[in-house]
C-alpha cells in the first residue's frame, strides 16, 4: 500500500493559523477580529488589511467562531488523521524495515544456495566430465572391439569364402564322380544285363544242346538197344538156321551114305537117282538159302551201318546248319561284344589309374570311398560352416549391440551436453540475477543511509527483489526437480535398454539356433523323402524280391515251344523222308519205323520233360519224392507244382490199393499232401524197423 | 484275427488289385481293348482280362499276402520299364508300415469301412489324374513288381533277388497315404524327367 505523502505544510508565523473563511472573505478583504477573550492572534493581514479594517458584529464574531471552531475541529481531526497516518506509515517503515531485514536474510540464504548450487554445478559438471570421460573410454573400447570384431569378422568372412570355394570344389568333384559313378554303374548294370541274357540265352541253348544230346544219346542207346535185340534174333536165326544146316548136313551125309551105300550095291533104280537128285537138289536149295540168309543178314548189318551213318550225318549237317545259322548272330554279338570291349578299353584308358578290367572293381571302391570321405568332408565343412556362420552372426549381434550402446553412450552425452549447457545458461541467469540483486542490496544500503524517504522506494526495490528471489528459488526447484527426473528417466531407460538388448541378444542367438536347427531338419526329411521316393533301402534289413514267372518268361517259353515245335516239324519231315526210303528198303524199313515212330515219341515226351510246360505255355516243375524207409525203386510219388497248386500224379506205386485209399483220404478229403507223405513215411519206417 | 484278415484282403486288393490294374490302364502299358470295367468302391474300376498277367498277378496276390500276414513285406514297387531299352520310366511305390504290436500280439483296432474305402477312393482318383502330370510313355512299355521284405525271409522258388530297378535323377510326386490303422500305407510314384521338361 502506497501511503499518500500529505502535502507538504506551509509555514506559519505563529502558533495557530486557520485558514481563511471562505464566506467572510471572499472579497478579498480580511476581517480583523477584535475580541475580549484572548484568541490566537488575529490572522495577519496583508497591507491590503491596513487599508480594508471594519468593525464586526456579534453575529458576525459568534460566525466567525464557529467558522473557527469547525475550522479547529477540522485541523484537530486532520491531525489526527495525521497522526494515525504517521503511525501507520512507521508501522509500515518498521513492517519494511523488518521485511528488508528479512528480504536480507533471504538474499544472503539464497546467496548461500547459489554458491551451494554453484558447488553442485561444479560436482555435476565433474560428474559429467567423469561420466563423459568413462563413456568415452567405453567408446573408445567399444570401437576397438568393433574394429577387433571386423578384423575377426574379414578373417571369417575371408574363412568363410574359402570353405566355400573348397566346398564348391569338392561339390563339383562330388557330382563329376557321381556322374562318373552313375554312368559307370549305368553302364556296367547294362553290361551286366547284356552278359546274362546272353549267359542265359547260352544256357538255353547249351541245355537245348544238351537236351539235344541226350535225347540223340537216347536215340543211339534205343537204336543200340534194337541192334542189340536184332542181332539177337539174327543169332538166334543164324543158330536155327545153323541148326538146320546141320542137319541138312547131316541129311547129307546120310544120303550119301545111302547113295553110297546104293552105289556099291550097284542098284539101277531109276527112283534112287531121283531121290538122290531131290535131295541134291534140296542140298543145293538149302545152301542157296542158307548162302541168301547169309546175304540179307549182310545186307541188313550193311543197311544198319548206312542207316548209322546216314543218320549221324544228317545229325551233323543239321548241326553244321544250325551252327551255321547261328554263325552271323554270333558273328554279330562277337562284333558288338569287340566293340564293347573296345569301347571299355577306351573307357579304361579313359579311366586314370585303371589298366585292366580288374581295377575297375578296385577303382570303383576307391572312387565310393572317396565320394564317402568327400561327402564326409562336405558335412564337416558345412557344420564348421555353420558353426562360423553361428560366430559370425554373434559377432554381428555383439558389434550391433555395441553400436546401439555407443549410440545410448552418444545419446547420453548428448543429453548431459544439453543439461550442461542448460545449467550454464542457468548459472548465468542467476549470476545476471545476482548482481541484479547486489545492485539492489547497494541501493538498499544507500537509500538505508539516506533516511526514510527512501522507504518506498525500498519497499518497490525489496518487493522486486522478493519477487525475482521467489522466482529464482522455484526456477532452482523446478530445474532441480527436472534434473533429478532426468536423472531418474536415464538409469530407468539405461537399465530398460541393457536389460532390452540382453534379451534381444539371447533372442537372436535362440532363433539363429532354431533356424539352424529347422533348416537341417528340413534338408534332413528332404534327403530321406527323396532316398525313400529313390527306392533306396539299407541291405542288412532289407531284401528286394521279384517273380521268376514274369511275362517276359512266359514270352520266352512261348518262344522256345515255337522253337520246339519246329523241331517236331522237321522231325516229322525227317520221318517222311525216312518213309520214304523204308519204302525203297522194304522189311528193313519196318524196323526203321518202328524205331523212328518210338523215338518220336520219345523225343516229344523229352519235349514236354526237359522244357517242363504244357502247350499252353504255364510253367509247370515236378517233382519226385521217395522216402529213404522205401523197399523198391518204384516206391514213388510224383508231384506237379502249377501256378500255386500242388497235384500228385497217378503211377504204378499210387495206384495200389492203400495207397490210393490214403491218398482219397488225406489229398482228396483233408487237401494235405504233408499228412499224406508224413503218414506214408511212418507206415514205410515201421514196415522196415517192425515188421 | 477276422478284421485282420479283412483289412488285409482290402489293402492287397487295394494295392496288387485295382491300383495296379488302374496304373497299366492310365500308363496304357495294355491297350484300352484288354481291359473291362467294374464299379467298385463307388468308383468305376477297370480290370485287366489277358489270363497270363491275371495268373501274374493272383500268383504275385497270394505271396504278398502271407508276407504281409507275417509283418515281413515292407514296400510293393510297380516298375515300367521301357520293352525294346529295358530302362525304368517309372516307379509306382507303396511304402507299407505294419503295426507290430497287432501283428504280434494280435491287439485289434477298428476303423470304419466308409473311412477306409474314403480313403482308396481318394487313392484311386490320385491315380487317374496323375496322367495330367506325369510324362507320356510313346514306347511300348512292360511291367514288373518288387517286393521289399525283411531280411530275413525265406525266398520262395517262384522269386528271386533283384536289383531296384531305380531311376537316375527321377522326380517325385506324394500321394495321399492309406491307414487302415494296422498298415499304413504310403504312395509316391518317381518318374525320368521327360527331355523336353529338362530343354525347358
Amino acid at each position: 500500500m502506497i501511503l499518500r505523502t500529505p502535502p507538504p505544510k506551509k509555514l506559519r508565523t505563529d502558533a495557530g493559523g486557520s485558514p481563511p473563511p471562505t464566506g467572510a472573505a471572499s472579497s478579498g478583504k480580511q476581517l480583523i477580529i477584535y475580541e475580549d477573550s484572548p484568541l490566537p492572534a488575529p490572522i495577519q493581514t496583508t497591507f491590503h488589511d491596513h487599508s480594508d479594517q471594519y468593525l464586526c458584529t456579534y453575529q458576525c464574531r459568534q460566525m466567525v467562531k464557529a467558522d473557527v471552531l469547525d475550522a479547529l475541529s477540522k485541523a484537530e481531526k486532520q491531525a489526527q488523521e495525521y497522526q494515525t497516518k504517521l503511525q501507520t506509515l512507521n508501522q509500515n517503515f518498521n513492517e519494511a524495515d523488518a521485511e528488508r531485514k528479512h528480504l536480507r536474510d533471504k538474499f544472503l540464504y539464497s546467496e548461500q544456495e547459489l554458491a551451494a548450487a554453484k558447488g553442485r554445478e561444479k560436482m555435476l559438471q565433474e560428474q559429467l566430465l567423469t561420466e563423459i570421460n568413462t563413456s568415452q573410454e567405453r567408446y573408445t573400447k567399444e570401437l576397438q572391439s568393433c574394429h577387433e570384431l571386423e578384423v575377426k569378422l574379414q578373417n571369417e568372412t575371408n574363412l568363410r569364402q574359402k570353405a566355400e570355394s573348397s566346398v564348391a570344389t569338392a561339390e563339383e568333384k562330388a557330382k563329376l564322380l557321381e556322374e562318373k559313378l552313375s554312368q559307370l554303374s549305368g553302364s556296367v548294370d547294362r553290361e551286366k544285363t547284356r552278359v546274362n541274357n546272353d549267359i542265359a540265352h547260352l544256357g538255353k541253348e547249351a541245355k537245348l544242346s544238351v537236351s539235344r544230346i541226350g535225347a540223340d544219346l537216347e536215340r543211339m542207346q534205343c537204336r543200340a538197344e534194337s541192334a542189340e535185340a536184332e542181332t539177337d534174333l539174327l543169332r538166334s536165326q543164324l543158330e536155327h538156321l545153323k541148326q538146320k544146316f546141320d542137319e541138312c548136313l547131316h541129311e547129307k551125309t546120310k544120303v550119301d551114305k545111302k547113295l553110297s551105300s546104293f552105289t556099291s550095291q550097284a542098284a539101277s533104280s531109276s527112283d534112287n537117282s531121283v531121290l538122290i537128285k531131290n535131295l541134291q537138289e534140296e542140298l543145293k536149295r538149302y545152301e542157296a538159302e542158307v548162302r541168301e540168309a547169309r546175304k540179307l543178314k549182310s545186307q541188313q548189318l550193311d543197311a544198319e551201318l548206312l542207316k548209322v551213318k546216314l543218320l549221324e550225318e544228317k545229325s551233323r549237317r543239321e548241326r553244321a546248319e544250325s551252327e551255321l545259322s547261328k554263325l552271323p548272330e554270333l558273328q554279330i554279338s562277337m562284333d558288338t561284344l569287340e566293340d564293347e570291349l573296345s569301347s571299355w578299353k577306351s573307357l579304361l584308358n579313359n579311366i586314370p589309374g585303371v589298366s585292366c578290367p580288374d581295377d575297375i572293381m578296385v577303382k570303383f571302391l576307391a572312387l565310393q570311398k572317396e565320394v564317402l570321405d568327400s561327402t564326409m568332408k562336405i558335412g564337416e565343412v558345412s557344420t564348421r560352416f555353420n558353426q562360423l556362420q553361428a560366430a559370425l552372426d554373434a559377432a554381428q549381434l555383439g558389434r550391433q549391440n555395441a553400436e546401439t550402446e555407443a549410440a545410448l553412450a552418444k545419446e547420453k552425452s548428448e543429453a548431459l551436453k544439453s543439461d550442461m549447457k542448460r545449467t550454464e545458461v542457468m548459472l548465468s541467469l542467476v549470476t545476471e540475477e545476482k548482481e541484479q540483486l547486489k545492485a539492489v542490496v547497494s541501493e538498499l544500503r544507500k537509500s538505508n543511509s539516506e533516511g526514510p524517504v527512501s522507504g518506498v522506494t525500498d519497499v518497490t526495490l525489496v518487493q522486486g527483489i522478493e519477487s525475482s528471489l521467489a522466482n529464482k528459488e522455484n526456477y532452482l526447484k523446478e530445474l532441480e526437480k527436472e534434473l533429478s527426473q532426468l536423472k531418474d528417466v536415464n538409469n530407468r531407460q539405461r537399465a530398460e535398454i541393457e536389460h532390452l538388448n540382453d534379451k534381444l541378444a539371447s533372442e537372436a542367438r535362440r532363433m539363429k539356433s532354431l533356424e539352424r536347427d529347422s533348416d537341417r531338419l528340413c534338408s534332413e526329411i528332404s534327403l530321406l523323402e527323396s532316398r525313400l521316393g529313390h527306392g533306396d533301402f539299407a541291405a542288412a534289413n532289407t531284401r528286394v524280391l521279384r517273380m521268376v514267372n514274369t511275362l517276359g518268361v512266359e514270352n520266352e517259353a512261348k518262344q522256345t515251344i515255337e522253337a520246339l515245335q519246329a523241331e517236331l516239324q522237321k522231325t516229322r519231315e525227317r520221318l517222311q523222308a525216312v518213309e520214304e526210303l523204308k519204302s525203297q528198303s522194304g522189311d528193313a524199313g519196318k524196323l526203321v519205323d518202328s524205331h523212328i515212330t518210338g523215338k518220336i515219341a520219345q523225343l516229344k515226351e523229352q519235349i514236354v520233360m526237359d522244357e517242363h510246360q504244357r502247350p499252353n505255355g504255364i510253367p509247370v516243375t515236378r517233382f519226385t519224392l521217395q522216402s529213404i524207409y522205401a523197399q523198391s525203386d518204384d516206391e514213388k510219388l510224383e508231384f506237379e507244382y502249377e501256378s500255386g497248386n500242388t497235384s500228385i500224379l497217378d503211377n504204378q506205386y499210387t495206384s495200389q490199393g492203400e495207397i490210393a485209399k490214403q491218398i482219397e483220404i488225406f489229398i482228396r478229403k483233408f487237401n494235405s499232401i504233408p499228412a499224406f507223405t508224413a503218414n506214408l513215411t511212418m507206415e514205410s519206417f515201421n514196415r522196415r524197423t517192425l515188421y | 484275427m477276422l478284421i485282420l484278415t479283412l483289412l488285409l484282403l482290402l489293402l492287397l486288393l487295394l494295392i496288387t488289385g485295382y491300383a495296379a490294374n488302374s496304373i497299366l490302364y492310365n500308363r496304357a502299358v495294355y491297350p484300352e481293348e484288354s481291359f473291362v470295367k467294374v464299379k467298385k468302391y463307388g468308383l468305376p474300376m477297370l480290370l485287366i482280362e489277358d489270363e497270363s498277367v491275371k495268373s501274374f498277378l493272383s500268383n504275385l496276390t497270394s505271396q504278398i499276402a502271407e508276407w504281409l500276414e507275417a509283418g515281413k513285406l515292407q514296400r510293393v514297387v510297380l516298375v515300367i520299364m521301357s520293352k525294346a531299352t529295358g530302362e525304368v520310366l517309372e516307379r509306382w511305390n507303396f511304402r507299407i508300415e505294419t503295426d507290430n504290436e497287432v501283428v504280434e500280439k494280435g491287439v485289434s483296432r477298428e476303423k470304419s469301412d466308409k473311412e477306409i474305402m474314403r480313403e482308396i477312393q481318394a487313392i484311386m482318383r490320385q491315380v487317374a489324374s496323375s496322367i495330367t502330370y506325369l510324362p507320356c510313355l510313346d514306347e511300348a512299355c512292360v511291367f514288373d513288381v518288387l517286393a521289399y521284405t525283411d531280411a530275413d525271409v525265406a525266398v520262395p522258388f517262384t522269386w528271386i533277388e533283384s536289383d531296384p530297378k531305380l531311376i537316375a535323377n527321377p522326380q517325385m510326386v506324394k500321394l495321399h497315404a492309406f491307414d487302415t490303422k494296422i498298415h499304413k500305407v504310403d504312395t509316391l510314384v518317381s518318374y525320368k524327367n521327360d527331355e523336353w521338361d529338362e530343354e525347358e
